[in-house]
């Protein structure tokens, strides 16, 4: 199996985290990184630090040391960091370097790629428990590209035209 | 590019989706699958049920016969069983000399991620009622391409 070939496909993994993650983000109320829905519940601005941290991980198994990030001062600085840390990840990816203490593509797709897709969804979960739910969209079709993984992501491609539990007043995007 | 190669990462990412799947639903508190963390979320049967049908989808567009179904939910025990149905036979055709009719790479990012959000639903959802699966490293877990029905292995590196 060619490693280069297993690296491209997860290369457009952490582009579809870029673009779920920020799909999860945007527009979301000023104050939904710290809605907490209950006690040992990550808040947003937790889960995006943990998501960050995951991948951190991750990168160690190219460039060796520990990575635990501290929290930082505002949710918006959270969110660049995690996108940070998926620009320099997917940069290792892309360079061909090579992988530490036995770690495999598998591995890495198994443990903290995984890992930061189910809190992406989760993400998605606790923005309609906040009351500004994120309207769904044919995901097979969007515009995800494995050279944007920051912040700025492209709109849906092909948004659901009907919504049964969309919020009053919700108009389509 | 191999397609050969890709699509064998991608029956790994599908036997990853059974594990974490079947962490996140199995030996859940009794009448979880009815949970409602507010009115207007789904409830983690409906969530499941849509999981089932992403997978569905996923097959039918691996196959070129792309269609799309919405299920009711089934009762707790028989949605986990259609769940891991659902994904062997995905997988089969996956691991078949049958041709892919779209891309590894859409595959993986329509039906493919969305399942794995929705995994890590149900596992949230789990924690908000009280009954939260335990924390696992992933990097060590068994996790073998064609392994995908529920028998998965008990050998885990877990903490609480």
């Amino acid at each position: 199996m060619s490693v280069d070939d297993r690296r491209k496909l997860l290369n457009h993994f952490l582009a579809a985290l870029a673009y779920r993650t920020q799909k999860a983000l945007r527009d979301a109320p000023s104050d939904f990184g710290s809605f907490r829905i209950g006690e040992g519940v990550r808040t947003p601005a937790e889960l995006v630090r943990h998501m960050a941290s995951v991948l951190g991980y991750a990168r160690t198994f190219f460039v060796g040391g520990h990575y635990r990030p501290e929290p930082l001062a505002s949710f918006d600085e959270e969110i660049q960091r995690f996108h940070d840390m998926l620009g320099l990840l997917a940069q290792h990816l892309r360079n061909g370097d090579s992988l530490l203490e036995g770690m495999t593509e598998e591995r890495l797709l198994q443990g903290p790629f995984s890992d930061a897709m189910t809190h992406a969804g989760q993400l998605a979960l606790l923005r309609r428990l906040a009351g500004a739910p994120v309207a769904p969209e044919n995901f097979i079709v969007a515009e995800i590209r494995q050279e944007r993984l920051g912040p700025d992501q492209a709109k849906p491609v092909s948004p659901d035209k009907i919504w049964p539990e969309a919020p009053k007043g919700w108009q389509g995007e | 590019m191999s397609d050969t190669d890709k699509r064998s990462l991608l029956r790994h990412t599908v036997a990853t989706l059974a594990y974490r799947g079947g962490k996140a639903v199995l030996n859940a508190p009794e009448g979880f699958d009815q949970f409602r963390a507010n009115d207007s979320t789904r409830t983690p049967g409906q969530i499941l049920a849509h999981i089932g049908d992403l997978l569905d989808w996923g097959l039918s567009i691996a196959s070129g016969k792309q269609t799309w179904h919405d299920s009711k939910p089934l009762a707790w025990e028989e949605e986990i069983a259609r769940f891991f149905t659902a994904l062997e036979a995905f997988d089969s055709y996956l691991g078949s000399d049958n041709p892919l009719h779209a891309p590894e790479e859409k595959l993986f990012q329509g039906p493919i991620a969305d399942a794995f959000t929705h995994v890590g639903q149900i596992a949230i959802l789990r924690r908000i009622a009280g009954g939260p699966i335990r924390g696992e490293n992933y990097f060590r877990a068994e996790i073998e391409s064609g392994r995908v029905g529920a028998d998965q292995s008990t050998r885990r590196v877990e903490f609480d």
